[in-house]
């Protein structure tokens, strides 16, 4: 039946291939092209990584708005606890045309986890700004929000390159990149054995319980991640106060290198 | 998401705040608290529209570059609004009270008096006549009953027909201050009529009290018990039945009258429908604009929307001035913004609306037990928790799910039963102790007992059982202690200051308030007066508020998840467990997203 009722099109379309009516031909001349521009664009789209953003985030007071800032601009500013978001593109280099856009999310913690959400799928670079004077105090906060981070379900599929910038080096009672990365390794071994053992969610059932961090049997280390970790010292206000420049080649090299 | 006031007092200074959604600026003005300044909305008012106009160039074009690098050089133009704004809330002299002389009063007797000496005898006899007339009218009016005084006047005024001006003058003028006199006569007189009175009093005689018993007993002695005391005629079946024809026995249904109701809504909807058909031209080309291009949101677009938010919001047991607040805090977010293409206001509101709901779910600090209870492990203190509610609201019953999953993570528990006035509190919690060591016997667990009760019976002072639970655990190197309290009504104030006592003395590392999910607006209530007794009693600077909430029989309602987001608003703490059944594995954390998709499900 189907058959049958094909013939006679395909009867028509032979006839016309043959007999090559000039209006028809440009229609379907015109389609074909459409098409393959279409393919093309999205090949090219999909090629050309989407995920063009640098994040950055961090506790409240950890200095990420002056660090983006002093980015963009190379100024001084005097900043206020952030509510919103911040994204402008960064030249990463003169000469380079590799450019990225760095959004900065408020640290507190009503608003950062809402941000996140928002931002998380366009990552390809997180940079974790670490207040280095506050850090023994804070330690179990600093460790809950990159425990967050790190359990994402979003950020483990794309694994975006991880740095944690130590901040503020230039106080004298700065702890040093080292050490702020044994405090963390610990907290973040019993952290993933307490949230671990949390009472499940109510809607357990759909998510499947919390990622598992790191390797079972070993203590955790930031090279069991499947993103790749590093630490910088840096210092947003720089050592000569606010009228000299800010102290962070490593984190620019850093940057440079995820471009 | 408390955006809905504007104002924010710290100890001497008050902050007013106006935000601009869509540049994304926040405009505050701090003051002195003492001072009541009336220019200060206005200010900010007019500080905003300049800024914005000054500015809105860099803003639209340039972004956040722009917003780095500008220089905003405001301060003449600020100062120059402060000073207008100064100037125009002065307060103005006070006007200055007029002179006797200026008075229309003292005006109104020199007239009337030209007007007598100008006119004819004839008509002067008249107008006298009438000036007295009325006069006696104006008293009639004024003192019934001095119908004395008042003859005087025609009478007098009827004698003198030839007065010179000054005598008219003079005369009219006693005439005046006689009227105000006469005030003071009526208040003179008045005790001559009250004396003559009190000589011949008579004795009151009240209806009601004083008089016999006898005099008030209108029963006929005679008919009491006796069947024959009603008349019969009074008596018609037939009306005292009301309905004939009913079957002796049964009983009816309640009748339902819907026509009525029905013709009522067919009126309503009539005028209604051609309405719609008049607004449905205009409003296709409004949701036409709104679809395409940059429209910006004003307060009445959003004000139906948010009004069904509202009532969505009430209608899944949000406590009722809490969603009122939400709704206001929301408005203020998206006044003046400017939507997205193909994005509709329906669509902006609930997406904000969601996003504060997740946020009010999400606040501070995360209460990480577990966490906590491995740090006191370390000092060598057992890790206090107290267990605060009203009654009925599963506090033994949670608790003892919470020991089992303490247990279950190794931890050993000391069940500290402070409940001595409701009976069989302390039997309960033996049960449970005797069930959870079955469940975990000593030998799972290197011998050691995982959970014991200390209880002293019922009858004690609470605090002090629970400051000797919290040593025996010390010495006994337990790790957690639960202390169980009884429930008790926020109003109450003698239970409230024992509670408050017993958080103060003992300084546990965690106070749970333990609220049910089903309960309304009178979660507000119970948290605000349980958070207000513990701030009150407390002898330190920083006083051991609430620091968490459970929340239980939360199985029981399907998606009426609202006291989750009253509880959680009123106290910026976070639920830190949901009990969701009576068995010891029915204890959950909070998952915000579900939460609030089963609150903002239609």
């Amino acid at each position: 039946g189907m058959a049958a009722g094909l013939e006679p099109h395909l009867e028509a379309l032979r006839q016309e291939l043959r007999a090559p009516d000039p209006a028809v031909l440009s229609v379907l001349l015109a389609l074909l092209v459409v098409a393959i521009t279409l393919l093309i664009w999205r090949f090219v789209r999909g090629r050309r990584s989407s995920r063009k953003a640098v994040l950055l985030l961090g506790l409240c007071d950890a200095g990420k708005t002056l660090l983006f800032a002093r980015l963009l601009t190379g100024k001084y500013r005097n900043t206020q606890t952030s509510i919103t978001d911040s994204s402008a593109v960064y030249r990463v280099s003169k000469d380079k045309s590799a450019n990225v856009t760095l959004i900065d999310l408020p640290g507190h913690e009503s608003l950062r986890l809402q941000f996140l959400e928002r931002f998380k799928a366009a990552a390809r670079a997180i940079v974790f700004v670490v207040d280095s004077v506050a850090f023994q105090r804070e330690v179990k906060d600093v460790a809950e929000f990159l425990y967050q981070v790190l359990v994402d379900s979003t950020l483990l599929k794309n694994a975006p390159a991880l740095l944690i910038a130590c901040n503020k080096q230039d106080v004298t009672m700065a702890k040093s990149a080292k050490l702020i990365q044994q405090q963390l390794e610990k907290e973040l071994n019993t952290l993933r054995v307490t949230r671990s053992a949390a009472p499940t969610s109510l809607d357990s059932s759909a998510t499947g319980g919390p990622a598992q961090l790191g390797r079972k049997g070993k203590d955790f280390d930031f090279s069991q991640l499947p993103m790749k970790v590093e630490f910088v010292e840096c210092s947003a206000r720089g050592s000569k106060g606010e009228e000299g420049e800010a102290d962070f080649e490593g984190l620019e090299k850093w940057l440079a290198k995820v471009a | 998401e408390r955006g809905g006031s504007n104002s924010f007092t710290h100890e001497a200074l008050t902050l007013k705040y106006k935000l601009d959604n869509q540049f994304e600026l926040v405009f505050v003005v701090g003051f002195q608290k003492i001072l009541t300044l009336t220019y200060v909305d206005k200010l900010i008012d007019d500080v905003h529209k300049e800024f914005r106009d000054k500015y809105r160039n860099e803003f639209q074009q340039k972004g956040t570059l722009g917003l780095l690098n500008g220089t905003f050089d405001f301060k003449d133009d600020f100062m120059r609004l402060l000073r207008d704004a100064e100037e125009s809330s002065k307060v103005r002299a006070p006007t200055v009270m007029k002179t006797f002389e200026q008075s229309l009063k003292s005006q109104k007797t020199v007239k009337c008096m030209i007007e007598t000496r100008g006119e004819k005898p004839k008509e002067k006899v008249k107008n006298k006549k009438n000036k007295g007339s009325k006069k006696e009218g104006t008293e009639a009016v004024a003192a019934p009953g001095k119908a004395s005084a008042g003859d005087k006047q025609p009478s007098a005024a009827g004698e003198k027909e030839e007065l010179t001006k000054d005598e008219i003058l003079q005369k009219n003028r006693e005439e005046f201050f006689k009227r105000h006199m006469k005030a003071g006569e009526k208040s003179s007189k008045s005790p001559k009529p009250e004396a003559q009175k009190e000589k011949g009093k008579k004795p009151r005689v009240w209806d009601l009290g004083n008089s016999n018993a006898k005099v008030l007993d209108y029963s006929n002695s005679a008919t009491n018990g006796s069947a024959e005391a009603c008349p019969v005629e009074e008596f018609d079946p037939d009306t005292a039945l009301g309905d004939r024809n009913r079957e002796p026995g049964r009983l009816y249904d309640l009748e339902y009258e819907s026509d009525d109701e029905a013709e009522e809504e067919k009126v309503v909807q009539n005028p209604s429908k051609p309405s719609v058909k008049k607004g449905g031209l205009g409003g296709m080309f409004g949701m036409l604009k709104g679809l395409v291009g940059s429209k910006s949101l004003t307060r009445e677009d959003m004000d139906p929307v948010l009004e069904k938010m509202k009532d969505h919001l009430i209608a899944k047991n949000v406590a009722a001035e809490i969603a009122v607040q939400l709704c206001e805090s929301v408005a203020k977010k998206l006044e003046g913004k400017v939507m997205g293409t193909f994005t509709t206001v329906t669509s902006t509101v609930k997406q904000a609306l969601q996003e504060a709901l997740v946020q009010i779910l999400q606040p501070q600090r995360r209460v990480d037990v577990l966490r906590d209870v491995m740090d006191a492990q370390r000092h060598r203190r057992p890790y206090v928790v107290t267990f605060c509610g009203v009654n009925g609201v599963g506090k033994s019953t949670n608790l003892a799910k919470i020991s089992f999953w303490l247990i279950e993570n190794g931890f050993s528990v000391l069940i500290a039963a402070c409940d001595t006035f409701r009976a069989g509190a302390v039997e309960q919690l033996r049960t449970h102790t005797r069930r959870l060591n079955a469940l975990h016997p000593p030998e799972n667990h290197g011998g050691r007992t995982m959970v014991q009760l200390y209880e002293k019976g019922y009858g004690k002072d609470a605090a002090g059982i629970a400051m000797e639970a919290i040593s025996y655990a010390r010495n006994q190197g337990f790790d957690v202690v639960l202390v169980d309290t009884a429930g008790r009504m926020q109003d109450n104030a003698p239970l409230m200051t024992a509670l408050a006592k017993l958080i103060a003395v003992n300084a546990p590392d965690l106070v749970l308030f333990v609220g049910e999910a089903l309960v309304g607006n009178e979660a507000v209530d119970q948290l605000v007066k349980f958070n207000k007794a513990l701030a009150d009693h407390s002898m330190a600077q920083t006083p051991r508020l609430i620091d968490g909430i459970v929340l239980t029989k939360f199985d029981t309602i399907d998606d009426k998840v609202g006291a989750a987001i009253s509880m959680t608003y009123i106290t910026s703490k976070p639920i830190v467990f949901v009990g969701t059944g009576q068995t010891y594995c029915d204890l959950r954390s909070l998952n915000a997203k579900a939460v609030v998709a089963a609150l903002m499900k239609a």
